[in-house]
């Protein structure tokens, strides 16, 4: 019986401890490619990165990287929309100003953002000197991990 | 009615005559373009054209290259083939179709006066007449009339050589049995005689000596090389005889064993320009031209036996796709049906033996008729689109054909001047259509009033499970749809890749709820959806892999923005319409292909496979429990039907595009596949967002393998 009660409590235990880990911190991972081209523009547009986002409460971290972009990364942005749509700039990251480099930095999310996060809505804009309105762009998704 | 027998339609003729002199006044030895003077009234001036190719160079040269020699983005505009496509048209059309249409990704800056000096500028380097009068928007004179009448000295003695035409390589299929009815409803374990090889669009072979086991083994039995030009081919096989479509409307029958020509076929035009696939019944192949004609050849000897004109060429009516052949009567679709013109968008059905035509059956809805009252009462004129530009399928015991349609046109609900509630009949549609009478039986409208190109026009697959009778298929929405084949009744649906064009697809009727933006869009306004222009799916077919109940669809995962232009609403007019641009799909990870198989019965995805090269042919499945596919990275694989495990791969000269075969000779199993150029959404969506993805641009070709003897 010792031995069950034990049982019960190390497997209650455990569920507590990773519900708790899920809870505190969640991954998130965005690839970054190239905003809408077309036979016009796909060679000025250009690029790729990858992006990975922890969640700590209500704190989002962003740490990447990029490369390949037409010109000098010369800002960064978190975004709220849904999947594939525009919406507007939710706060500031910081992007090696070249066009290759880390982008990254720390957001203080409010709950409908923490919500938004949660829906993969929210998205990555790096813009260069060559394109303001943005060059390289990703949503954050969950990640298995 | 009765039978047109057009060796050289008048219009081709004069044209080619005029291309010939037109071509000749545009060679200089210096590269120049001698440009010859006329002070009449059809011309355009030398300001003009040279405003002209500064606006060309930004705007157009990046896809039809600077000397608009075409690129893999966008067709050439000089010589023939441009003379082919408007040199029955006005100059006034052609203004209106760059700026209804050109560039793709839209450029607000492009002024009604940039639109006409760019196409001055096409005149001028085309080599044709520059004057002291303007060209205009509103030139009403055909292009050809822009013709130099008299070629430079120079350049007439060296003129180009006619392309040929007729039986080019004449030789005999011996020992040729005709294909009848019955072999058609049940082929032949060892052919393939039809685009898909059978009436319910299968595109499953019962052999099974290549299988998992080993295909690991598999090796290059032969390679045929193939014409030059934009090529989509789906070659069919019978009695040990693949008959091949080249680009140009140029037939070749081949011994499947060894690959030796036997026969060649020039039927022309000799526009470059594809055919997905041909037809074989009785004694005679059965071919539909670039140019809309149909035309039967001894299966044979390659000799013509009859030519019909199907719609005219001139109107912008052209097909790419071939007929299907049912109850000895050929079933032939309709593409270009973007322009404001009396005539209607129709499949047709002719006799097999003559080519008399025997019904039509008009995909648009006219005023007065069932389902007139669709089109938000615009006059008939004004009613373009509902094209049946990807051949259908056939169930001979409910005796009935099956077609997608195309969307509306032009692209956009605020462009055709009308409303997302003017679902505009029978565009977007399944159509169960009477093989006898040409009459509607049943239609089923997937996407009502559709707003974004997203056509559902693709291949119709019939499927029998216990006492269901089904009809499948996936347009470029990348939405399973599922629906009685006999009543049309919706049965249910899958989305294979993400779509965020609808808020709701009903589960009970299928009925569809677009987004508000969408319904709302504006003219001018980027409206994002995904998927892109090139599906979801696009032309290359599916299979059914009957022995495990599962279709396997070679996906595409790319979205776009969409702006709707304005199109006026005058007669001759219409067209496309929208600026456009393409990015990666979100969490797609960057992989544009995906294969994915689904359960008939549940429509629960079985499994997936993705890359991030798009695959560019139809999926084949066999008796082996393989499925073989084709991408723009030069790769042939053969993969597992239960879970999609690579089991075997090569890779061809060029990217590998079109339909794979199965068959045997002498009790041999072979697979073949082209590897392939040329194409539209799916083909410049992938350029555009994957340019690291090279392969050369040439190499047509048809690739057999085998197991080693």
């Amino acid at each position: 019986m010792k031995l069950i009660t034990k049982l019960v409590s190390l497997i209650v235990f455990t569920c507590l401890t990773v519900s708790i880990v899920n809870a505190q911190s969640t991954g998130y991972r965005a690839r970054l490619s190239e905003l809408p081209v077309s036979p016009q523009t796909y060679r000025d547009i250009t690029g790729v990165g990858e992006v990975f986002a922890t969640l700590n409460g209500s704190t989002l971290s962003v740490n990447g990287s990029f490369e390949g972009m037409s010109s000098a990364a010369s800002a960064a942005h978190v975004h709220n929309a849904p999947k594939a749509m525009n919406g507007p700039p939710i706060g500031a990251l910081e992007a090696t100003p070249l066009p290759a480099g880390e982008v990254g930095g720390e957001l203080e999310l409010t709950a409908e953002q923490v919500e938004a996060l949660r829906n993969e809505e929210l998205y990555i804009v790096i813009h260069s000197e060559n394109n303001p309105g943005g060059e390289l762009r990703g949503w954050l998704f969950l990640t298995e991990s | 009615m009765k039978n047109s027998n057009v060796k050289i339609p008048a219009k081709i003729l004069l044209t080619s005559v005029i291309s010939v002199c037109f071509l000749a006044s545009c060679s200089d030895p210096t590269g120049e373009v001698t440009v010859a003077v006329d002070p009449g009234p059809r011309t355009y001036t030398a300001a003009q054209a040279e405003a002209g190719a500064d606006a060309f160079a930004s705007n157009c040269a990046a896809c039809h290259g600077s000397n608009l020699q075409g690129t893999q983005l966008g067709p050439l505009l000089t010589g023939d083939d441009f003379l082919a496509k408007w040199g029955t048209q006005t100059a006034g059309s052609l203004v209106a179709n760059v700026k209804s249409n050109m560039p793709p990704g839209g450029n607000e800056n492009l002024t009604d006066t940039d639109y006409v000096n760019i196409v001055a500028h096409v005149l001028a380097t085309n080599g044709m007449i520059r004057g002291s009068t303007e060209l205009t928007e509103n030139s009403n004179i055909e292009i050809a009339a822009y013709v130099a009448e008299q070629a430079p000295a120079q350049a007439r003695q060296r003129p180009q050589p006619p392309a040929p035409t007729g039986l080019v390589i004449s030789g005999t299929v011996e020992n040729f049995v005709p294909v009848t009815d019955a072999s058609l409803r049940d082929p032949d374990p060892a052919d393939w005689p039809m685009m898909r090889r059978d009436y319910g669009a299968h595109s499953y072979s019962p052999l099974d000596q290549i299988n998992t086991s080993n295909v690991k083994d598999l090796k290059l039995e032969w390679v045929w090389s193939m014409k030059n030009g934009d090529s989509e081919p789906a070659p069919i096989v019978y009695g040990g005889v693949i008959y091949l479509i080249n680009p140009s409307n140029i037939i070749q029958a081949l011994d499947a064993k060894t690959g030796e020509l036997i026969w060649e076929h020039h039927t022309g035009p000799a526009n470059r320009q594809d055919m997905r696939n041909i037809a074989i019944y009785n004694d005679k192949i059965i071919q539909a031209t670039t140019d809309s004609r149909l035309v039967a050849l001894d299966a044979r000897t390659g000799e013509k036996v009859w030519e019909t004109i199907v719609a005219d060429v001139g109107k912008g009516f052209v097909n790419s796709s071939g007929p299907i052949v049912a109850d000895g009567k050929i079933i032939q679709g309709q593409a270009g049906c973007a322009r404001y013109i009396p005539e209607n968008c129709y499949l047709t059905a002719h006799d097999a033996n003559t080519g008399e035509r025997l019904w039509e059956f008009n995909t648009i809805a006219q005023i007065g008729d069932p389902g007139g009252d669709t089109w938000g009462g615009l006059d008939n004129i004004f009613r373009a689109g509902g094209e049946t530009w990807i051949t259908g399928s056939y169930d001979p015991e409910l005796n009935l054909t099956y077609w997608g349609t195309a969307q509306q046109k032009p692209w956009s609900t605020v462009s055709r001047h009308l409303t997302i509630d003017d679902v505009g009949l029978y565009s977007n549609s399944t159509v169960a259509v009477n093989v006898d009478t040409g009459e509607l039986d049943w239609y089923f409208q997937h996407v009502p009033a559709e707003a974004l190109d997203i056509d559902e026009v693709f291949e119709r697959m019939l499927v029998d499970r216990g006492d269901q009778k089904l009809v499948l298929s996936i347009g470029k929405h990348g939405i399973l749809w599922k629906n009685d084949r006999v009543t049309g009744e919706f049965l249910g649906f899958k989305e294979t890749v993400f779509q965020n064009a609808f808020t709701n697809i009903d589960p009970d009727t299928g009925l569809i709820t677009y987004r508000d933006d969408i319904i709302n869009a504006e003219l001018d306004q980027w409206i994002p959806v995904c998927p892109s222009s090139t599906g979801g799916k696009d032309w290359h077919s599916m299979t059914y892999h009957e022995p495990s109940g599962i279709i396997i669809a070679p996906l595409s995962q790319t979205c776009l923005e969409n702006a709707a232009r304005e199109v006026a609403l005058v007669a001759g007019g219409g067209g496309l319409a929208s600026s456009r641009v393409f990015f990666e799909m979100p969490g797609s990870d960057g992989n544009m292909g995906k294969l994915g198989a689904y359960d008939v019965d549940t429509l629960e995805e079985v499994w997936n496979y993705q890359q991030r090269a798009s695959f560019h042919t139809g999926t084949v499945s066999t008796a082996g429990n393989l499925v073989f596919v084709g991408d723009l990275d030069r790769y042939f694989r053969a993969h597992d039907v239960t879970n999609g495990e690579i089991l075997w791969e090569t890779r061809l000269g060029t990217s590998v595009q079109g339909h794979p075969i199965v068959f045997a000779v002498d009790g041999k199993q072979y697979i073949g596949v082209t590897a392939a150029l040329g194409g539209s959404s799916p083909r410049t969506v992938p350029r555009v967002i994957a340019p690291e993805i090279q392969h050369p641009d040439a190499g047509n070709a048809l690739y057999v393998f085998s197991l080693p003897d």
